[in-house]
């Protein structure tokens, strides 16, 4: 689930740019290109990106990923370590 | 009267550890790891032992009430345990701790089955007092919650911040809670009772109002920086 968030995120702050680069996830996230993939098929299916006209975190993903902020927030509040 | 200002505090006791359990299940929710069920299981086991404790006071009936602090005793034990194996666990998330904590929680499923079972179900056995079992029991919860408070102290101090403060204190309060009453239980003590219950309001409110002011003041990760371990 962690990869989920991080995806995200790079998605988002990568949004900025003129153009999002599969390759450019994939050397921040540190994943291989076909397991990507794969998460990229799942974050679309789940409707929290999207790839047409270009590549951006759709509302519900961006709901999502201020939710996920929080959690990680809390947890740290917490003491509890994610890793 | 003073019965009823204590079946007040245990009500409310549970109705925050209720509240609270919706905050806490988050970690779960969005991780996906089952190492931090413990923490929503803990604060369920937390409120239903304040229920049982109300009950107790607000019953007549001598048998209901000597079953319903039985089962306060064990539920309240159950609880700190859930929690403290989370704290243990939530360091670790390799494949073999992940089966390590597999196999701790059904060992604690089935230690909580056959505890109850112990206690209630007939033939019962001969179990020492209630007053010594909860003395013991009390010494148990003392142990746990103060590795939790250390846990979480051992993090503050790692990455000291204003906002990592609260949950060490709320957990320390517990301790001083169970230890008054220990104190409580030992010699009787009037004010050490009274301030067991003072102190775990306490520290149930500092839970409530930082789980609030976390979720409340939502904030976007992407403006505080990426999602890294760095973060947690």
């Amino acid at each position: 689930m962690k990869i989920y968030g991080d995806v995200l995120f790079i998605i988002k702050s990568e949004a900025r740019k003129e153009k999002v680069v599969l390759t450019h996830i994939q050397l921040k996230t540190n994943v291989p290109f076909d397991r990507l993939k794969l998460y990229m098929g799942e974050l679309k299916e789940l409707g929290l990106i999207q790839d047409e006209p270009a590549l951006k975190l759709t509302e519900k993903g961006q709901q999502y990923l201020r939710e996920y902020g929080s959690v990680l927030d809390f947890m740290k509040r917490m003491g509890l370590a994610y890793s | 009267m003073d019965n009823l200002v204590l079946i007040l505090a245990e009500v409310v006791s549970a109705i925050i550890c209720f509240i609270l359990v919706r905050f806490m299940i988050k970690p779960y929710q969005y991780t996906g790891e089952s190492r931090y069920f413990g923490l929503p299981l803990g604060f369920v086991f937390l409120g239903i032992s304040y229920l049982f404790m109300g009950f107790a006071l607000f019953s007549d009936t001598l048998i209901f009430i000597e079953d319903m602090k039985w089962l306060q005793l064990l539920t309240q034990a159950f609880a700190f345990a859930f929690l403290a194996v989370t704290y243990y666990f939530s360091k670790q998330s390799s494949e073999r701790k992940r089966l390590l904590w597999q196999i701790t929680f059904a060992g604690m499923i089935v230690a909580l089955v056959v505890s109850y079972l112990i206690v209630f179900v007939p033939p019962t056995f001969v179990l020492p007092s209630y007053k010594t079992v909860d003395e013991y029991f009390r010494i148990f919860n003392i142990i746990l919650a103060l590795y939790i408070s250390l846990q979480a102290l051992r993090s503050h101090a790692m990455k000291p911040g204003h906002k990592t403060i609260w949950f060490p204190l709320g957990y320390v309060l517990l301790v001083f809670s169970q230890y008054s009453l220990l104190v409580w239980s030992l010699d009787s003590s009037f004010s050490a009772f009274v301030g067991a219950h003072v102190l775990r309001l306490m520290g149930l409110f500092v839970f409530l109002f930082v789980s609030f002011h976390t979720f409340a003041s939502s904030t976007d990760v992407t403006t505080k920086g990426k999602v890294s371990d760095e973060e947690v």
